[in-house]
């Protein structure tokens, strides 16, 4: 047994087993992401300045790909798939909060609930519920039943392979992980400081958007963040709702790699979505300036 | 409470935001109750129809016939649970690192690492994998398919491991120092207790997640390594059988009970854990 008089000193003198457990817990994963994560993303940026040979890249420096990844149809592809992704992300945010605040504020003992509801459909295949979507909105479709019953609209409705399509499938997919950190930031948010805003005088619009959306801005940049970044890259939904016509960068980037087999060029056109990403990224840092603790 | 509150106003807040939600349930739930209607419908010529054709059960005994859809769903079933295996371990040494590492630097690149694995686009992942491999010569199978998808799973472990270490006291592991016990020791018997949940919670996330990922694994995916998300979207082209809705209902079904169970676990297991702080 240890006497009251060693207390102090187990501490040191068991510090270098510890630092040797603590040096593997950091070590171990980071040399499997090493491989398997930061060695391809590396291979990826070395190889869009490579030249393409059809099948094979020769490794160099030339800025061609990024020439040809930046003009004329490549171009126009990058700059509709940013416009997509910020504003199905916006669309997103935009129904995600009153269903966060609700989950929040008045969904009372039945929070935990109303969370798995939203969690639940997450569970099944992510293709088959798109594939589904091709059913509701087909013409003559659920959707389009939906709509004349409400008399929001008369006759067929071809939805399918529009942009609107892919707006309602974008904003499908990623609903789920727009409400958890909107509800996360306004579950934490004191009642008091709500209740002070109102006894000051403040109207309840006023409050919402002098305090409450203030103080939620962790939660919409990570909200932001998980929705828009994925977006960017999204390669199903456009493809499977969208048609033809609005192809996006991951689909574009795919097909530089299985069928044209011009690694080079699809690397560039990969890193310029991770700068894309980067730029979301550091936007939202801005955002929430101010805040400790807060995604990215 | 207020005594300024607008009783009607507020009403009808409450009304349009309850309204509000139980429309976000009926978008979230339309696509999979369809994909359960439409598992039961007869179909035109072997495939799935946006009309409704009429109610069969065909489709079950089909989908279990069907030896290519079960081949992709034991591949699946093979490799989320070795990628999710290898996530939970990472994943919780990741998630404690991230908040036990003595180093304030060694904590602020771990954690940076963390985020840059859930930010990265899969698509931008699947093709790196793939021109990764094919250049150090790496040959394409389960293997290589179970290494590629566990980034973004380990993330995910370590950030839910990450919650519940904060909240570790670490008194408790000093004490248990102090009264003689070995490291590893405190680790095992303190620290690992008190995280449990936590790992398997992230670890059954992981398990569904790398159970339903396409994009890394349609890249990586061989002739023998199919999945059943990459099956199904092969399929596609020549317009998927109603028995692919059999399969996914099953295996929907078969996640939702697990997840059940576990939480259920979970619960039991956090109650128990009360019960011993609180006798002891």
């Amino acid at each position: 047994m240890i006497s009251a008089s060693q207390h102090s000193q187990p501490i040191s003198k068991r510090a270098p087993p510890a630092r040797v457990s603590d040096q593997l817990f950091a070590a171990i994963p980071t040399a499997w992401l090493a491989i398997f994560f930061l060695a391809p993303l590396a291979f990826t940026v070395v190889y869009s300045f490579g030249n393409s040979l059809f099948g094979a890249v020769e490794l160099g420096f030339t800025l061609k790909n990024y020439q040809t990844a930046l003009s004329g149809f490549y171009l126009s592809t990058f700059l509709r798939t940013v416009q997509f992704a910020i504003t199905a992300s916006a669309l997103c945010l935009a129904v995600a909060f009153p269903v966060a605040y609700f989950i929040a504020r008045k969904a009372g003992r039945f929070r935990t609930l109303a969370l798995v509801l939203i969690l639940i459909p997450y569970f099944s295949s992510f293709l088959v519920r798109v594939m589904s979507w091709q059913i509701l909105l087909a013409r003559g479709g659920v959707f389009e039943g939906v709509l004349n019953f409400l008399h929001l609209h008369d006759g067929p409705l071809d939805l399918l392979d529009t942009k609107t399509a892919v707006f309602i499938g974008m904003v499908y997919a990623y609903l789920p992980i727009a409400i958890v950190p909107l509800f996360v930031v306004l579950d934490r948010m004191p009642p008091a400081l709500l209740e002070a805003s109102r006894d000051l005088g403040a109207s309840r619009f006023q409050t919402f958007w002098a305090v409450t959306l203030p103080m939620a801005r962790p939660g919409i940049a990570t909200a932001v963040l998980l929705t828009a970044v994925p977006m960017l890259g999204e390669m199903v939904i456009p493809k499977l709702l969208g048609g033809s016509r609005g192809v996006l960068m991951g689909q574009a980037i795919s097909s530089q790699y299985l069928q044209s087999q011009n690694y080079a060029l699809g690397s560039a056109m990969a890193v310029l979505v991770l700068i894309a990403v980067a730029v979301v990224v550091a936007a939202l840092a801005r955002l929430t300036k101010g805040f400790a603790e807060v995604a990215a | 409470m207020s005594v300024r509150m607008d009783g009607r106003q507020k009403r009808i807040t409450d009304a349009g935001l309850t309204l509000w939600f139980g429309l976000a349930i009926l978008f979230l739930f339309a696509p999979l109750a369809i994909s359960m209607i439409y598992s039961f419908n007869l179909g035109v010529v072997g495939k799935q129809t946006s009309n409704f054709t009429g109610w069969t059960l065909e489709w079950y005994p089909a989908a279990w016939n069907d030896l290519a859809l079960r081949r992709s769903v034991q591949t699946s079933l093979y490799v989320a649970f070795w990628a999710a295996l290898i996530a939970l371990g990472m994943g919780a040494s990741l998630g404690y690192a991230l908040v036990r590492h003595p180093s304030p630097s060694v904590r602020k690149w771990l954690s940076g690492l963390t985020y840059i694995l859930l930010i990265v686009p899969e698509v931008v992942i699947g093709v790196s994998l793939l021109l990764f491999y094919a250049v150090t010569g790496i040959p394409l199978g389960a293997a290589t398919l179970i290494a590629g998808i566990t980034p973004a799973a380990i993330a995910v472990t370590a950030l839910i491991v990450r919650a519940r270490a904060l909240t570790l006291d670490p008194k408790l592991e000093e004490a248990a120092a102090d009264l003689g016990s070995t490291r590893l020791k405190t680790l095992w018997f303190i620290v690992l207790p008190q995280l449990l949940p936590a790992i398997l919670a992230g670890g059954l996330m992981s398990y569904a997640f790398c159970f339903d990922n396409l994009v890394v694994a349609a890249f990586l995916t061989t002739p023998t390594v199919n999945t059943l998300p990459v099956y199904l979207y092969g399929s596609l082209q020549y317009g998927p059988a109603p028995s692919v809705y059999a399969a996914a209902t099953v295996v929907f079904l078969f996640t939702v009970t697990l997840l059940g169970l576990a939480a259920l676990c979970f619960q039991l297991s956090r109650r128990s854990g009360r019960a011993g702080v609180g006798g002891g």
